[in-house]
């Protein structure tokens, strides 16, 4: 509910007392017009926003009907309040000042003017305080949005990356063995080309063994570059193996199926992530004694699932790591399901594998 | 007793119906009440409060409305919404309509017996003999159920029977002359005493508080005949509507 | 002023509307007099109420536009709420109008004793855009049509009975005297009193005034934009 609930249902309210008193009063008929002009006020206020001047035509119109009824002195709590609920309580003290004028009880009209006041200061605070956290709301969201926006960009460019380096990666193999293999190997080529049309036994053996020192030199070189490519750390699947293998809490199954080489690196590094997060979630939360692990590879896709044995259901929320695994494998087109069944947890993530974009 | 157990929800679902609380039980509490202020102090010829006579004509004049949630319900079952579902469950529809009758007829004279509650505890009207008020009351509501089912059975569009049914109300107010007096002619004067539910009804219910057992009796007995002639009509044009 | 000729066309497309719109007025015409009260033909007594209902029948036209998803649609049309509205209430306004002249002159015509038709043709139709206006305010709560018709139905029994058209207010304990001032129906009964027996013209433009002060006030709060 908003303050501005209460602020109508309070105009309103007033306008039902004024009616009240002039039930109970002894008045004119002609009279009634008073509360009838009131509540139109009352009503245009509830509909509109109107400007503070209009509190003028309520003093003017109470104004007018002083010398008829003494409701019209009740009626200037309207305006007291409307004038407080601006944040202009003061000049509100100056309608106090027909309480000096009135044959009125005098002492309930004051406090009867002191309760709309009171009121009016308090929806004006209320209603400030109500922008000022409708501003902070809106600037909160903002930032988040934002935040949330800079995120789908980073993992869409680390994805680029990934990709980058590996054709980076290529490249360099590629020069490398052309630098180092090329040479010699066209040269030894070249040798055995001319060898054929030498006639000269001693000429021959030389060209020979120039062509059995280059393959042994390309040899050499191509063992070196190759020991030099080879990373020390792991990658792939090997890393997912590693990982499994040292996750020694619980016991785990693992098959595995399909060409492996096939599945890209920043893949991989999803798949990890994923594979660390289901296996600590396993060890920390749950109560399970076996995990199974299964890893297909197809033409189009990758698959990973994960089920555990565990029973226990008390953490039924998506915890912030799986959160923004699922978000990170949506953002390369997958998709990543946690159930939790009779038997267990079940994760599963599934991710496409891209055709023709390295081809 | 599959009907039996169907009973219960269609009593709920008049219950929760809070438009037909309203308009037949608030809207005559208020105007009962009203008339108590103004009507406080006057007599009639007789000597009665004259709150005792308007008491008694807002009880039975608002038991012509009380046939509108049968019409409503047995429309919404047996023709309309849910007539597909009640046509494959395996029990009898013809049972089931009465059964919806008779707890519409159970539930209107129910809520006139509120009102005579409230009006003896709160208003202190005097009701003379209950047995027989409850008696005239409920063959007041039988009879506008009957001609409710008549209007819907007979007329195609459902909004029109709906319509049909107020008129039937209101109209028989207005003939008996509670708004203004009828012009003097044969036609209004029949439909303004012996041709008119609500007078009926008011005459029984005075006769036998001025001990006049037999012209009750007789203006008692008027209803209930037209009650089984409407019966048999109704069953008539139903029979042909459903089947 | 498309709107305007489609409001006034469909509000006599429906048939029960086309009764309430032609033959309970026409019938009023036709009532017969009372002994001491009312002082004018009880057709003329109990038009109030016939305006009441009318009022509300054409209202909930626009509440069934509600309900369909044409305001809706009218929002994103070039059209502004205030056109539809007003043009709206243009034509039922004028159906109400056509209605009164209707009444009053018919009966001046049939012979029915009505005093100052002139003035009283002024009263029914003040009276009629208070009902138009409060039907708006009310319809401008409810979602269903007929719910908010039977709702007003019971709303109208009370006014009706309280304002003191149906009975005198003459009558009425000293408390009821004063609540009765609250409703419009009251004024309409003093408007009525002061055509059979009135003199002095500013009582009767007081009364008038009173009714178009609720006809301002019932407008504003009706006149608020519903999108379901």
């Amino acid at each position: 509910m908003e303050p501005v609930v209460f602020v109508n249902v309070w105009r309103f309210l007033i306008v039902g007392i004024l009616m009240h008193l002039w039930i109970i009063g002894d008045f004119m008929v002609s009279t009634f017009t008073l509360i009838l002009l009131l509540l139109m006020l009352t009503s245009l206020r509830w509909r509109f926003s109107l400007s503070i001047w209009w509190v003028c035509v309520d003093v003017f119109i109470c104004f007018l009907y002083f010398p008829y009824t003494t409701i019209s002195y009740y009626g200037l709590a309207l305006p007291i309040f409307e004038l407080s609920k601006k944040g202009k309580g003061l000049f509100s003290l100056l309608l106090f000042g027909s309480l000096f004028i009135t044959s009125e009880s005098t002492s309930i009209l004051f406090w009867f003017y002191l309760q709309a006041l009171f009121f009016g200061v308090f929806s004006y605070i209320a209603l400030k305080n109500q922008a000022a956290f409708q501003l902070e709301i809106d600037e909160q969201r903002k930032a988040r949005n934002e935040l949330e926006q800079v995120k789908m960009e980073l993992l869409v460019a680390s994805q680029t990356a990934s990709e980058q380096a590996e054709l980076m990666e290529r490249y360099r193999i590629s020069r490398e063995l052309h630098d180092h293999l090329g040479h010699d190997l066209t040269g030894a080529s070249l040798a055995l080309q001319a060898y054929e049309y030498v006639q000269d036994p001693n000429e021959a053996e030389k060209v020979l063994q120039e062509v059995k020192n280059r393959l042994e030199r390309s040899t050499k070189n191509l063992r070196e570059t190759v020991h030099n490519m080879t990373p020390i750390i792991e990658i792939g699947v090997e890393r997912l193996e590693s990982i499994m293998q040292h996750f020694s809490q619980i016991e785990v199954q693992y098959h595995k199926s399909g060409n492996m080489l096939t599945v890209p690196a920043y893949i991989w590094g999803l798949l990890e992530s994923c594979l660390k997060e289901a296996l600590t979630n396993v060890a920390r939360h749950s109560n399970a004694t076996k995990v199974e692990i299964d890893l297909q590879v197809t033409k189009s896709i990758v698959r990973l699932s994960i089920q555990d044995n565990g029973t226990e259901k008390k953490n039924s929320q998506t915890g912030s790591g799986l959160r923004s695994l699922q978000m990170r494998s949506r953002s390369i087109g997958g998709s990543l399901s946690i159930t939790s069944r009779e038997s267990g947890y079940l994760l599963v993530c599934v991710i496409p594998l891209e055709k023709g974009r390295d081809g | 007793m599959r009907i039996l157990s169907t009973v219960k929800f269609t009593a709920l679902r008049m219950i929760r119906n809070y438009i037909v609380l309203i308009l037949l039980l608030v809207v005559p509490i208020i105007l009962i009440t009203f008339f108590s202020f103004i009507l406080s102090g006057y007599v009639t010829d007789v000597g009665i409060p004259y709150i005792n006579e308007n008491a008694m004509t807002m009880v039975v004049v608002f038991q012509l409305f009380g046939g509108s949630i049968v019409m409503y319900l047995i429309h919404h079952d047996l023709f309309a919404e849910n007539k597909m579902r009640m046509y494959v469950i395996p029990f009898n529809q013809t049972m089931y309509a009465f059964s919806i009758m008779l707890c519409g007829a159970i539930y209107s004279i129910f809520l006139g017996i509120l009102l005579m509650v409230y009006s003896q505890f709160v208003l202190s009207v005097i009701w003379e003999n209950w047995i027989w008020m409850t008696y005239i009351i409920s063959l007041v509501a039988i009879l506008s159920i009957i001609v409710c089912l008549i209007f819907m059975l007979s007329v195609k569009n459902y909004k029109i029977a709906e319509r049909l049914s107020e008129l039937y109300g209101v109209g028989f107010v207005v003939l008996a002359g509670l708004f203004f007096p009828m012009p003097n002619h044969a036609i209004f004067e029949f439909l303004g005493s012996y041709g008119n539910p609500v007078t009926l009804a008011m005459g029984a219910i005075r006769d036998m508080s001025i001990s006049n057992t037999s012209s009750a009796w007789f203006q008692a007995n008027i209803l209930l005949v037209v009650i089984i002639f409407l019966f048999i009509v109704m069953l008539m044009v139903g029979r042909r509507k459903m089947g | 002023m498309t709107i305007f000729t489609f409001a006034l066309k469909r509000s006599f497309s429906n048939k029960t509307n086309l009764l309430f719109l032609t033959l309970f007025p026409i019938a009023c015409i036709f009532f017969p007099k009372g002994e001491e009260w009312p002082f004018l033909p009880y057709g003329y007594q109990y038009f109030g109420i016939i305006i009441l209902f009318i009022g509300i029948r054409l209202a909930t036209i626009i509440l069934e536009d509600r309900a369909k998803g044409l305001v809706k649609r009218l929002a994103v049309a070039p059209i502004s709420h205030f056109q539809y509205l007003s043009q709206n209430l243009l034509a039922y306004s004028i159906i109400l109008i056509v209605q009164c002249v209707l009444v009053v002159y018919g009966g001046v015509l049939f012979g029915q004793e009505l005093y100052q038709p002139g003035w009283l043709l002024l009263l029914y139709i003040s009276f009629s855009f208070s009902s138009l206006a409060m039907a708006l305010a009310w319809i401008s709560i409810y979602r269903n049509k007929d719910v908010s018709f039977l709702m007003y139905m019971a709303i109208i029994f009370i006014v009706v009975m309280l304002g003191g058209i149906i009975i005198p207010v003459e009558i009425f304990p000293d408390l009821l005297k004063r609540l009765a001032v609250i409703f419009p129906t009251y004024w309409l009964g003093q408007g009525i009193n002061w055509v059979a027996f009135g003199e002095e013209i500013l009582d009767f433009l007081l009364i008038n005034g009173v009714l178009w002060l609720y006809t301002v006030v019932f407008m504003i709060i009706g006149s608020i934009r519903k999108i379901q």
